[in-house]
């Protein structure tokens, strides 16, 4: 049996209780790491489970993954994802995989940065397409993210914004080189974010009614741990903002609800929310 | 030889109208270094202690040693123009001194690259044809790359003492040989030339206008028509007791020229010129060339040479020519040589042919600006180039490295196009791979020192401006091989050269004493510098191979490797030669890869380009920098191509510039270009490293016929789509019949009849074919041309030598690139183990991978 548990977003004691007899039970014990992070690192999960984790990267996963389900028809697997395991990133592929060689498996819920975003005050039935804003370097600058946040807010819809993390990735040098040299892992913050997104409210830019530097965001930061951030301001203020430590995401607003106003107003930077009556037409 | 002061040189610079700017090139053995001695002894500037030994240009052990140049040596000279020689200058001038920058290249076809680099710094070019041999293949290869830089060229008609003492050819047929040779060199440059000429006007050779010399570089001998006309004309102008005008003088020469060439008779009983051959009493003329010019040449060293002492002392006297004492008890050749340069002075005739028919800066720089600078032809520094402005920004093209005394450090030697260099200028220091607005191959540095380069010898000078020729001292470390240098912020480069031949053998060196590896990868790197053309590779395995362009090239490389640059012992492979990897036939499924995360599809197919299109690109006909609608109208014209797709050609490969091409041909796929970046890296990385044996590929065309992506940019990024598209591409590869190309020579051979059949037994066994032979008309001998294998061509010279008793003289140039029949995945052929062996030495797994490696299901 594969078992794929879900770790919920905070600490090693997220983890369901359904979860954590899993993982006691099963004979091998994969934590996958290069989708999410927790604040916490692998020593203190093992700690907390009583018991020995396999780190599974982004190769083990996509380019072995025959290696993870070796011997699962007869014993059991366990593969731990950050969040929920049909949250943020979808492991369908394991799951195919599994039931090609017939492996059956079982999947453990928890929380997801998809559902717990909740917290900030928005309410998730008013969210459209989920888009990543990803690292813009000299030669690669997509811009595909845009377009959805537009179109979600044409529809009055929230844009959750998940963002970057590059962890273990190959410089493209290294990758032809084949070389196994991995760069620094990063992580983007809010205040990045919000300065990839500012570009697109430049003079030149501006082709329909976007974004505008007054357009009202959210950004979180560590969504259910102790410290957790959530700060409501527009998005030229969070291009300056520092909300700490990864892992940060961000929301565009849409049409906001008067009941949903009220909830930002508890995490809103000063004057945030000065021009939401008069210019800015989310809240039209 | 003329003593100048180095402010004197200096000054003759700024008189940019009176400068030539020259190189000399010919084939191997044509006799271009023993030519420019005798330019050298009559003009070479800067006297010397050492002046009057041979091959003054040859600056090399070497190259003493072998005979041959290896390395292509500046050299200036200053020439003083006869006040009623002015008249004969079709261009601008100031004053009656030349300037002439002298360029001795090598012949040898392994050294082209040196020829390129010398002819990017000239206007103008001495083209020098052994009368013997006639127009070789390297001649071609060497004056088809001048036409293409736009040189001008004049003809030197060389070794007429052989002709006259080994061959005794007729007089008549002498003539023949002549005009076969000046017809040859005219089609070349008509083939290769622009229509019309083009900006250039018409540059065809022609005696009657005076750009063709003949002569004996050996004996210091030469004339042109000009010459002999000039005599006539003093003759009859003392006559008729006439002071002509230059000008007058300058007419009646050059009529007099026309009618010493060609269908022209000469009747001695009525003294008159006739148009056809039979005289007043029936008797059969024989032209003027050979009546008035090559009877008294002949009369001449029959007399000398057959001792006929009174007949010569009369000759002597009638024709004027005073004998020093000393050469007056001399007797036979030495005796002739003596009487010829006394009579027709080889430095003369040619110093007068290059001041008054090849181009100065000013003239040549107009025409040549739009094929030199990559910028736009109006901005500042394309106006000092196209106005040869000592006053405009600098703009100047590195063309090669010259080793210093000084281990490791090189004089960087090049041209001054626009502007003004001197010492301690803050200059832009711009590599090929610059682009104008980034910082990519950029360096801003003082210039530490301009030297003026003289044969061996280099001087100090405080600046030179633009049309000059001038060494750079401080530069060498910032740029690998050339480069563009100048002050201009927005300047763009100046275009690379392009070689004629290609790096296709290869050979790998290591140390004998492992702890000398630092000082074998420090020697390479001034290898690198040193040598216009070669290539230092460290390959995957750890292997440092050196390419170059031929056996002779490569044992030259090697020695200077390992006795001027790494200075340690080195062991070295036996030469191999580079294959490509092509395809034959289009992919015959439609191939998918998926990207690790397996949200992402890439379908594409692999073909073969038509025939000749590979050619255009590696000729730059068709280039990654060209305008995108030019491109595309090329493509529909000459190869049939979808007008539409034609317009979609993402990149070509490997090195952004290869002969692969990368075409869109997806329908309406959303968000595409996001992902164009990283499929073309990795069609780099496939066009680069072939699935075959990691060679480079060649010929191949990839459609990117559709794409399904993951609807989040963060799961499509580089990491997931490169290695996807080198799966596709591989995948490509090998459902469309991969193929093995390897280079070919084409092989000239020339040797007399009786060893024509040792030849074909030689090349037979080499895989080798004929497809010409042909005997040179007024000579025993025979040439036969061939194509040859390189792979097959490692001690092709000494099989050959040894089956023809030592008669016959292959050159070996690198000509094309040509399938290797048989299917590499069958074990039965010669490709599956070339690429065996290939795999084996680069260290790769054996066999070549299965498709399944590559090819994902649906």
């Amino acid at each position: 049996m594969l078992y794929l548990v879900g770790l919920g977003l905070g600490d090693a004691k997220d983890i369901t209780v359904k979860g954590l007899e899993v993982v006691r039970r099963c004979s091998r014990v994969y934590l996958e790491a290069y989708t999410s992070v927790l604040t916490v690192g692998k020593e203190a999960l093992e700690e907390f489970y009583g018991r020995e984790l396999i780190l599974a990267d982004r190769d083990l996963v996509e380019l072995e993954a025959e290696e993870i389900l070796k011997e699962a028809d007869t014993s059991d697997v366990a593969f731990l994802v950050v969040g929920d395991p049909f949250g943020a990133t979808t492991h369908s592929d394991l799951v195919l995989r599994a039931v090609h060689a017939g492996i059956s498996y079982r999947v453990v819920h928890n929380a997801s940065i998809m559902n717990a975003v909740g917290c900030c005050g928005l309410q998730l039935y008013s969210f459209g397409e989920t888009v990543s804003i990803v690292f813009w370097d000299d030669d690669w600058k997509p811009e595909s993210f845009y377009d959805k946040i537009k179109k979600n807010r044409s529809m009055g819809l929230h844009s959750l914004c998940l963002l970057d993390i590059k962890v273990k990735e190959q410089s493209i040098e290294n990758l032809m080189r084949g070389r196994k040299v991995y760069e620094p892992p990063r992580f983007m913050s809010v205040s990045q974010a919000a300065g990839q997104l500012l570009e697109f409210t430049l003079p030149t830019r501006v082709v329909s009614t976007g974004l505008t530097e007054d357009t009202l965001c959210v950004g979180v930061a560590r969504v259910g741990a102790e410290d957790q951030v959530i700060r409501t301001a527009t998005l030229r203020q969070l291009g300056s903002c520092d909300l700490g430590p990864p892992l940060h995401s961000l929301v565009v607003t849409g049409r906001l609800h008067p009941l949903e106003v009220d909830m930002l107003r508890l995490s809103a930077a000063p004057d945030a929310l000065a021009h939401l009556e008069v210019e800015d037409s989310s809240t039209s | 030889m003329v003593n100048f002061t180095i402010d004197q040189i200096r000054a003759i610079m700024d008189k940019k109208a009176n400068i030539r700017n020259m190189s000399v090139i010919a084939h191997v053995d044509h006799g271009k270094s023993t030519l420019t001695d005798s330019l050298v002894s009559k003009a070479g500037i800067i006297a010397s202690s050492r002046a009057g030994e041979t091959r003054f240009t040859d600056t090399r052990k070497d190259e003493q040693e072998r005979c041959i140049t290896i390395k292509s040596t500046a050299i200036s000279l200053f020439y003083e123009l006869h006040d009623n020689d002015t008249a004969f200058i079709k261009q601008g001038i100031n004053g009656n001194g030349f300037l002439i920058n002298l360029i001795d290249s090598p012949g040898h076809v392994d050294f082209s690259s040196e020829v390129t680099a010398a002819l990017r710094v000239t206007d103008g070019a001495l083209v020098v044809v052994d009368c013997v041999s006639g127009v070789c293949v390297q001649t071609e290869t060497v004056l088809r790359q001048a036409i293409a830089e736009r040189i001008k060229p004049v003809l030197m008609m060389n070794k007429m003492d052989r002709a006259l003492l080994e061959l005794q050819l007729e007089p008549e047929r002498l003539y023949q040989t002549f005009q076969r040779i000046i017809e040859s060199v005219n089609v070349i440059i008509s083939t290769y030339g622009e229509d019309d000429g083009g900006p250039m006007g018409l540059i065809f050779i022609d005696p009657v206008i005076g750009t063709v010399g003949f002569g004996s570089g050996l004996h210091g001998w030469a004339f042109t028509l000009k010459q002999f006309a000039e005599k006539f004309i003093a003759k009859y102008a003392a006559k008729g007791d006439l002071t002509l005008t230059p000008e007058e003088r300058c007419k009646k020469v050059e009529a007099m020229m026309k009618k010493l060439w060609g269908e022209r008779f000469f009747d001695p009983e009525t003294n008159k010129f006739t148009k056809t051959c039979s005289g007043s009493k029936n008797t059969v003329l024989s032209r003027t060339f050979v009546h008035l010019i090559l009877d008294p040449i002949y009369k001449m060293f029959d007399a000398i040479m057959n001792f006929k002492k009174e007949e010569a002392a009369a000759m002597l006297e009638k024709l004027d020519i005073k004998l020093d004492t000393e050469d007056k008890d001399k007797e036979g050749k030495p005796l002739l040589k003596a009487v010829m340069r006394r009579w027709l002075p080889a430095g003369e005739a040619l110093l007068q042919m290059i001041a008054i028919h090849l181009p100065s800066p000013v003239t040549a720089q107009k025409y040549r600006c739009e094929l030199l600078y990559e910028g736009p032809g109006d901005d500042e520094a394309a106006m000092g180039i196209k106005n040869c402005d000592s006053a405009a920004p600098l703009m100047m093209y590195i063309s090669k490295m010259v080793p210093t005394t000084d281990k490791g450090r090189f004089y960087a030697f090049g041209r001054v196009f626009s502007g003004t260099v001197s010492t301690g200028l803050k200059v832009r220091i711009m590599g090929p791979n610059y682009t104008p607005g980034k910082k990519e191959d950029l360096y801003t540095k003082q210039i530490q020192r301009t030297i003026l380069m003289m044969g061996r010898y280099t001087e100090p000078i405080e600046d030179v401006p633009c049309g000059n020729i001038v060494g750079l001292v401080g530069v060498d470390q910032y740029l690998i091989k050339t480069g563009t240098i100048t002050t201009f912020e927005a300047a763009h480069n100046m275009r690379v050269m392009k070689f004629s031949v290609s790096p296709v053998v290869r050979v790998a060196v290591e140390v004998k004493n492992p702890a000398d590896l630092p000082k074998l990868v420090e020697g390479l790197k001034r290898l690198a510098k040193s040598d216009p053309m070669v290539q230092c590779i460290i390959e995957e395995s750890g292997e440092h191979i050196v390419a170059g362009a031929g056996e002779l090239h490569l044992e030259i490389c090697l020695k200077d490797l390992e006795e001027d640059h790494a200075c340690v012992p080195l062991k070295k492979s036996d030469p191999v030669v580079s294959y490509r990897e092509t395809v034959s036939e289009e992919s015959s499924i439609m191939c998918l890869s998926k990207s690790p995360n397996k949200h992402n599809r890439l379908f594409m197919k692999a073909r073969p380009f038509p025939d000749g299109l590979a050619e255009d690109i590696e000729k730059g006909d068709v280039t990654p920098r060209q305008e995108l609608k030019a491109r595309a109208r090329y493509l529909v014209d000459k190869y049939e191509w979808d007008a539409g797709e034609a317009r979609k050609i993402w990149c070509f490969g490997p090195d952004g510039t290869g002969p692969n091409l990368l075409v869109d041909v997806t329908k309406g796929v959303q968000y595409l270009n996001e992902i164009k970046d990283s499929v073309v890296a990795g069609f780099q990385w496939a066009s680069k490293e072939g699935v075959l044996c990691e060679e480079n590929m060649r010929a191949c065309r990839y459609d990117v016929h559709d794409v399904s992506l993951h609807t989040d940019a963060i799961h499509r990024g580089g990491g997931q789509i490169i290695p996807t598209a080198r799966r596709v591409l591989y995948a490509c590869q090998l459902t469309a019949e991969p193929r093995l190309m390897e280079p070919v020579y084409l092989v000239e051979i020339q040797c007399p009849e009786a060893v024509v059949g040792g030849i074909y037994g030689v090349l037979n066994r080499r895989r080798g074919h004929v497809f010409e032979e042909c005997q040179v008309m007024g000579t025993p001998m025979f040439i036969v041309k061939a194509f040859l294998p390189v792979n097959e061509s490692f001690g092709f010279t000494a099989d050959l030598r040894s089956n023809t008793g030592g008669q016959a003289f292959p050159q070996c140039v690198f000509d094309h690139w040509q399938i290797l029949p048989g299917d590499p995945k069958d074990a039965t052929t010669k490709p599956f183990q070339v690429v065996a062996d290939i795999r084996k030495r680069k260290g790769i797994k054996e066999g070549i991978p299965l498709l399944d490696n590559y090819l994902d299901k649906m």
